[in-house]
């Protein structure tokens, strides 16, 4: 049986299958006025393959999710296209949505979640195959029993209920309902990372199996990164609603050469205790996707930052105050203020701000300022100080600025096969980020 | 494939067709169960399209009569095998309830032969909320006095020791036959009505378990016009479940509806539906209520069954807000489940996914909800019709008999309140604790939980 399917599907590997220009998702609260929406993917550009298997790896909340789905339309892209074949899928409605659905399916994270309990696993296999009338009933029972082989379970198991299978089991029901529609392309929403972990290798392996035998294309959404490197053949590293590095997955892990990829690998546990491994701990949270920072999303961490010629040689801890001090100042003018602290603000009372001085005092007290900087600090204190806030974010960063902070930066090509990475470090005035060491660790 | 995965997926015809015997068995129960009341659904049946066909059935009053006299030296006549009337309507009541609860036991049993011998799956989510519901005590209590209060109301013609039309619709079409100085008497039954009401004086007062002057027996007394209290309860009965069961019904079914929509579209349509049901609820219930019933008391729809229909209707439009509000939360919360995502992800219909995915996981707590406010619903109808508003007369309804025997609370003719009031406090108490026990089944973590909501869905009705 599974023969006949193999036959009807022609896998011409390397041509592209998905095309994704300028994808755009936010969400919007849908506040009347004032609307800031989230910004969960902000502009992301790349091709999956068909037959590969594409890995996006990220922090949690940097929009991999999001992206993985709005590309099977469960969300809408404010903006972009998602080319499936040639067609662009987010301006399909009614019957070509429907029957384009077919074609791309999805593999939820939570297989306790993913299984409506109150149906028997022949039902839950069986409900895609009623929705787009395959067949005769009794064809579609028939194929369900052929699933349920195919993912490993017994064909006898199709009239029990979901709470009789360990995790493991009702993620191979979700993978076999995911399949019943022969569909091209398959999202998995970091299939494995709710399992135990032996069971994650008997997955991950039903899963490569099946991409031989079907020749399905994945988009693997991971945030374990060994992992991604077993299964993937090219990897994708989001962060903060764009792509910052993408490329053949094993010469991504060997050789990384976007920072925030240099950073996020460093954080794989070696399994040798005696290597000597360094370690970039990325500092303070991500910024929030309602309001990223210009320029480059990851300027506000990256232990890379381009600094100003005359500033190259500053000291790590006081360079890190100074930037602290600029994050500080950037997420006030973003912290909403209620009308009574703009009353108070106003009439030159305490607020729950803390003093611009008390601030200063934390970052600056135990280093050694040199005068010049010194100045230029207490020139932008004072700029607070008189609740000039816009103006003392311009000053400092004028003064302490780089391309980082302004301008967004493009894809560089940077192997020969085709990895692109997305940093100001790959033009050519600057010092590549795999040649520079990262300031933190000198 | 093999043979047996063709069995497998047989329907049930063809599986009863390979193992008749346990279905067979049950089938001829259930038929000599149905011959037995046979004459009385054809007599509704045919009812509906006309004059209604007599077909004698077992637990008729003609079959077991009550209805007869005294001779001086105390035989019986006319009255089932010469018992006393009180004797003769005990034996039928009896038979009634045993007759009830048997029905009731083989439909149980059915449903036990279906799951052993016919059923696919050998396990069920469900099966372990009837085991959880077996195990109730507190929740089979609620669930027996609702059975008895529901086989009262469906029962109440052959139940009471006369009929509505024969003592309170149309008294003076009927006659008693009585002895009365030796000699037999023969007179209407408004006439007799007269001479056995309940006004409070001990000579002029016929309380429960008595017989009258006219050798009636009157398992719960008259009330003050005379007529016999058990008939006007049990006919009452019908009217208090109709009101409450086509109320709870449609504000169930509005309820159910707008949280599935409002959970899935959310957005726009939620925000409607949350001011809408808001507004609706901060309005005094009571009061509206009231309002309604005398603004709309004139029109056409209060003509229909006595104005129980607009009762239920004015019940239904202002109660959904409070039915929805509690399922609302259950709704978002499985909304936000994967399975639902996975519905939109191959292209399920919207309705479909709500009826077959978030629909059953709201089904349970609309349930319990529904029962609690059923009580409810039952004591502010008995409420209204207390104030006057409710039920029109001459149509029998427990508030109006409590609101009959206001006057003779502390005289010797205290069951007129006595006895509607205690069976209105068993009844609600009786739905709460089906109410406890549906929960409990459904969702056993809740075990315990706040019982600060069961008491407002239990007095609903606020009067």
């Amino acid at each position: 049986m599974s023969e006949q399917i193999q036959e009807s599907v022609s896998v011409a590997t390397g041509e592209t299958l998905v095309e994704i220009n300028d994808l755009k998702t936010y969400y919007d609260d849908g506040a009347i006025l004032d609307s800031n929406p989230v910004k969960a993917v902000d502009g992301v550009n790349f091709d999956i393959k068909r037959g590969e298997t594409l890995g996006l790896v990220g922090e949690s909340g940097c929009g991999k999710t999001t992206l993985g789905r709005t590309l099977i339309q469960l969300e809408d892209a404010t903006d972009g296209e998602v080319l499936f074949d040639g067609t662009d899928v987010t301006e399909l409605s009614g019957t070509e949505l429907k029957n384009w659905r077919r074609n791309s399916q999805m593999v939820f994270q939570d297989p306790e979640s993913s299984l409506n309990d109150r149906m028997t696993v022949g039902e839950i296999i069986r409900e895609p195959l009623d929705v787009h009338a395959w067949n005769t009933p009794q064809e579609r029972r028939e194929r369900v029993r052929e699933l349920l082989d195919v993912v490993g379970l017994r064909p006898e198991h199709y009239y029990r209920y979901p709470h009789q299978f360990s995790g493991g089991q009702r993620q191979r029901i979700g993978i076999a309902r995911a399949l019943a529609l022969e569909p091209e392309f398959v999202v998995l929403d970091e299939p494995v990372s709710a399992l135990d972990v032996s069971v994650q290798a008997q997955i991950l392996n039903l899963l490569e199996d099946l991409q031989d035998e079907f020749g399905l294309t994945y988009l693997f959404i991971a945030h374990d990164l060994s992992v991604v490197r077993h299964i993937c053949d090219r990897v994708a590293v989001m962060y903060l609603g764009h792509v910052m590095e993408l490329g053949d997955s094993e010469e991504l892990f060997d050789n990384p050469k976007n920072p925030y990829t240099h950073s996020l690998l460093s954080a794989i546990p070696e399994p040798d205790p005696t290597a000597n491994k360094e370690r970039i701990t990325l500092r303070g949270t991500p910024p929030s996707p309602r309001d990223p920072p210009k320029g480059c999303p990851f300027t506000t961490r990256c232990p890379m930052k381009i600094r100003p010629e005359k500033y190259q040689n500053m000291d790590a801890d006081l360079w890190v105050a100074i930037e602290v001090f600029r994050e500080v100042l950037r997420e006030r003018a973003r912290a909403e203020k209620t009308l009574t602290e703009i009353a108070k603000e106003k009439l030159g009372m305490d607020t729950r701000f803390s003093s611009i001085g008390e601030i200063r005092t934390e970052l600056f007290a135990e280093l050694d300022v040199p005068s010049e900087v010194r100045e230029h600090i207490d020139t932008a204190a004072t700029y607070v100080a008189n609740n000039e806030e816009a103006k003392a974010r311009e000053y400092l960063g004028e003064e302490f600025g780089s391309i980082c902070d302004s301008e967004t930066p493009a894809h560089h090509v940077v192997s020969d096969t085709g990895r692109a990475s997305t940093c100001h470090r790959h033009l050519a005035e600057y010092d590549e980020p795999d040649e520079f060491t990262p300031y933190t660790e000198r | 494939m093999s043979g047996v995965n063709d069995d497998a997926d047989a329907s049930l015809v063809e599986r009863i067709r390979e193992t008749p015997q346990p279905a067979m068995r049950w089938l001829a129960g259930a038929l000599a169960l149905f011959v037995l009341e046979a004459g009385a659904v054809v007599n509704a049946v045919t009812g509906l399209f006309g004059s209604p066909v007599d077909i004698p059935t077992l637990l008729s009053r003609d079959v077991i009569p009550n209805n007869g006299y005294q001779t001086p030296a105390g035989v019986w006549e006319e009255t089932f095998l010469g018992l006393s009337a009180g004797q003769a309507w005990a034996f039928r009541v009896v038979l009634i309830y045993l007759y009830a609860f048997i029905v009731a036991w083989w439909v149980w049993r059915g449903y036990l032969v279906f799951r052993k011998h016919y059923r696919h799956a050998d396990w069920t989510p469900r099966d372990d909320m009837v085991d959880r519901l077996r195990g109730h005590r507190w929740g089979q209590f609620g669930a027996i006095i609702v059975f008895m209060f529901v086989v009262m109301a469906l029962f109440a013609p052959a139940l009471g020791p006369t009929t509505v039309e024969r003592t309170i619709s149309d008294p003076y079409s009927y006659h008693v036959e009585y002895y009365e100085d030796g000699e037999l008497q023969n007179t209407t039954v408004g006439q007799a009505n007269l001479g056995s009401r309940s006004q409070g004086n001990p000579d002029r007062n016929v309380g429960p378990m008595q017989y009258d002057d006219f050798g009636r027996f009157h398992p719960f007394g008259t009330i003050p016009s005379g007529k016999d209290m058990f008939t006007f309860m049990a006919a009452g009965a019908r009217v208090s479940l109709f009101i409450g069961l086509v109320s709870i019904g449609i504000s169930g079914f509005i309820a159910a509806a707008f949280a599935l929509l409002t959970a899935y579209y959310k957005g726009l349509v939620d925000l409607v539906v949350v001011i809408t049901g808001d507004s609706i609820m901060s309005l005094p219930r009571l009061l509206f209520v009231m309002l309604l019933s005398v603004v709309l008391g004139g029109s056409w729809i209060s003509s229909i069954y006595n104005g129980g229909f607009l009762l239920a209707l004015i019940f239904a439009g202002t109660g959904w807000p409070f039915l929805w509000r509690s399922v609302r939360g259950p709704a978002f919360q499985v909304a936000e489940q994967e399975w639902i995502d996975a519905a939109k992800s191959f292209g399920q219909k919207p309705r479909v996914t709500m009826q077959k995915h978030m629909a059953p996981y709201i089904l349970g707590y609309l349930l319990v909800y529904a029962s609690m406010s059923l009580g409810g619903i039952i004591v502010a109808v008995a409420g209204l019709s207390f104030l006057g508003l409710g039920i029109s007369p001459p149509t029998p309804e427990w508030g109006r008999a409590i609101d009959m025997g206001q006057a003779y609370v502390t005289t010797s003719s205290w069951h007129i309140s006595f006895i509607p009031g205690v069976m209105i406090v068993l009844v609600v108490t009786a739905f709460n604790a089906l109410g406890d026990g549906i929960r409990d089944a459904v969702d056993p973590q809740s075990e315990g939980g706040d019982t600060s909501t069961e008491a407002t869905a239990g007095t609903g009705g606020g009067a």
